[in-house]
């Protein structure tokens, strides 16, 4: 069985009197390791896939299933469990934690999963910031760091608990091109770790990156081929 | 997430905003002292009433009358006018054949008098009863200065009330009046002109603690001799003269006995004992529990009225939740995203919401712990100045202090209930939108 696994999957918002369908009968497989951008224009469904994948949304109609997790059927609980420790993710505008240190944001999926003492809680958050080249910037806010700097505090945020799914929801978003490229290549290396990543990207030259590059419009996915 | 996490972070949370939290606490303060201080001052009140009933014997008191159904207050002020049964040297001894008691005396009151000297200064005597009654231990006041009447002060020992002390100028110094010579002069009203008494001679041993009235005190025969009038009259067709004696004791008898009673437990015997030969019985006991009920009752209504400061303080708490929540809506999504449960986000909110109110609660019992040092410093003053020996009458008592903290905690959780259900419900994905 693939490590994600959608199939027909189907979510229907109204914007006023409209309906958009932002999944149309999705079907995507990815396998363990995998590295795939998903690309498309905005309101395309791209992030709504995302989301259904990340456990943070669920499908109207259709199964998703990751790492033999039921995304579509799981509780509130489940779900939680799942954002907390399975997946990490990685937004276009970092959402850090304005008020909290790099490593208090790093370490906060291990506090909300009441995971072991904050000793050791540290000791993690620290090993993640320097996977990520940060760990002299542990105490710094978010707003004394650079915005490439963020987003890889954000990135050792989705790594402090060992996932094995990476979801980056245009991590490039707001970065100039080098800085972005500098994230991408942390993802990739990630990725060549063996984290299974996911990108969504409406930027071509990212999208060109990835092993297998899944288009999305109007809800319905097409896949190119990828760099591989 | 741990409890002491949520407790962290809920701090932390607080203190972010500063100004507003030390508002919310401050409500949540002013509800908290409004509670405990007038549900202390009630509770003092009650505890110095009846420590003071004690003092005088008041508890383990009962008076009889010829009318019964009186209640206590009324007993205590009965003035024998012939319509009841009298009370005399008799009913006394048929009393005092009942069971349990300790001691009893006759008891009588008068307004012979129309003024008091002390010093060259005359003052009226409007409203003020002389009560007379064996000094035998039955009754008992509570002394601001000198000693009780006793047998060797017998026809000339006087007790006098300290707002009398006070009208006399000697508010304060109660104890230099002990040994003055006092002169009460009879009222021109009293019986014929032959009768006219000459001005009794008495020297105070004694000032009692005011318990509402003005009151002087003397040994029961003397008593019975002021109200006693001797007179020559005419009584024949041919002139022949006589002696008449008029005594109001005699004629209505005594207007009552006061019993101490050996044990508190035995008063409602003794009661039934007394009420069964036919004649009136209250007990000082009731009159305690009334006032008691009394307290009470004015505890609940200020309490209520603290209640609603606590109420409005727990709007206060909402209104903070509320906001935060709107304020802290992308962290809530952020939270959730990376593995907040629903109920870890409720949870937080109550939580923070029940910090609000555990440190109002708390620096509300500090406050109120502050105040009462403070009245009591005052009060002291005032219990000093007369001549009473309690000191530190108010006081907070720690459960009190323990269930306001408790409550205000509740208060805080329960108020914070709703903005915290509605920070759980948010969609993580349209949080996360929020800007």
């Amino acid at each position: 069985m693939a490590f994600v696994q959608c199939s027909g999957l189907k979510k229907t918002y109204t914007v006023g009197d409209e309906e958009v369908k932002a999944l149309d009968n999705v079907s995507l497989t990815v396998e363990k390791g995998d590295f795939i951008a998903i690309c498309g224009p905005s309101g395309s469904g791209k992030s709504t896939l995302a989301n259904v994948i990340g456990g943070l949304d669920q499908p109207d109609e259709g199964s998703v299933m990751v790492d033999g997790i039921d995304l579509a059927k799981a509780k509130d609980k489940a779900l939680s469990e799942y954002r907390n420790s399975h997946i990490g993710f990685v937004f276009q505008s970092f959402n850090l934690q304005a008020h909290e240190s790099a490593l208090e944001n790093v370490i906060s999926p291990l506090t909300i999963g009441g995971v072991g003492k904050k000793k050791e809680r540290r000791e993690r958050g620290m090993k993640a910031l320097e996977r990520v080249g940060l760990s002299d910037r542990a105490s710094h806010k978010p707003t004394q760091l650079s915005g490439g700097q963020r987003q890889r505090v954000a990135i050792a945020r989705a790594l402090v608990n060992d996932p094995q799914l990476i979801i980056a929801d245009e991590p490039t978003g707001n970065l100039d091109s080098s800085r972005g490229a500098d994230v991408i290549n942390e993802l990739k290396r990630l990725n060549a770790e063996g984290i299974t990543l996911i990108i969504i990207t409406h930027d071509a030259s990212v999208a060109a990156q990835a092993k297998r590059i899944i288009e999305i419009r109007d809800g319905k996915i097409s896949e190119k081929a990828g760099a591989q | 997430m741990k409890f002491s996490d949520q407790f962290r972070t809920g701090w932390r949370n607080l203190s972010r905003q500063k100004l507003r939290t030390s508002l919310t606490i401050f409500a949540i303060v002013i509800g908290a002292v409004s509670v405990t201080v007038m549900l202390s001052l009630v509770t003092s009140a009650k505890s110095f009433l009846v420590s003071s009933a004690e003092k005088t014997g008041m508890d383990k008191r009962v008076i009889v009358t010829g009318t019964p159904g009186l209640d206590y207050r009324e007993s205590q002020w009965n003035w024998p006018d012939g319509s009841g049964k009298k009370i005399d040297a008799e009913v006394l001894a048929a009393v005092q054949k009942v069971g349990n008691i300790e001691s009893a005396t006759l008891y009588v009151t008068s307004n012979m008098f129309d003024s008091y000297v002390v010093d060259g200064r005359e003052m009226t005597m409007k409203n003020v009863g002389v009560e007379g009654y064996t000094p035998n231990g039955t009754i008992k006041h509570i002394l601001v200065a000198g000693a009780e009447l006793s047998d060797a002060v017998k026809g000339s020992g006087i007790l006098i009330s300290s707002d009398l002390a006070s009208d006399l100028g000697f508010k304060g110094k109660e104890a230099e009046l002990i040994g003055k010579d006092m002169t009460l002069r009879y009222r021109k009203d009293m019986g014929p002109p032959e009768a006219k008494k000459s001005d009794e001679k008495a020297k105070i041993v004694g000032v009692t603690m005011s318990e509402g009235g003005s009151m002087m005190s003397v040994d029961l025969e003397w008593s019975v001799a002021m109200q006693t009038m001797t007179w020559q009259e005419n009584s024949g067709p041919n002139g022949q003269q006589s002696t008449r004696t008029e005594s109001q004791v005699d004629r209505n008898g005594y207007s009552s006995i006061w019993i101490t009673v050996s044990n508190k437990e035995n008063v409602d015997a003794v009661l039934a004992d007394v009420q069964k030969l036919g004649y009136g019985a209250a007990a000082g006991k009731e009159e305690i529990d009334t006032q008691a009920t009394a307290f009470t009752i004015i505890g609940a209504v200020l309490g209520g009225i603290g209640g609603i400061a606590l109420l409005v303080a727990a709007i206060g708490v909402i209104n903070t939740m509320v906001m935060a929540t709107l304020e802290r809506t992308r962290e809530i999504g952020i939270m959730r995203a990376i593995g907040a449960t629903k109920k870890t986000v409720r949870r937080l909110f109550r939580v923070e919401a029940g910090v609000l109110g555990f440190m109002g609660g708390l620096f509300g019992v500090l406050v109120s712990f502050g105040f009462a040092i403070g009245l009591n410093q005052v009060l002291n003053k005032q219990l000093e100045d007369s001549g009473i020996a309690d000191r530190d009458i108010v006081s907070i008592s720690p459960q009190i202090a323990l269930v306001v903290l408790i409550i205000t905690t509740l208060i805080g959780m329960l108020a914070g209930s709703l903005p915290a259900r509605r920070a759980a419900n948010m969609d993580p994905v349209e949080a996360l939108r929020y800007e």
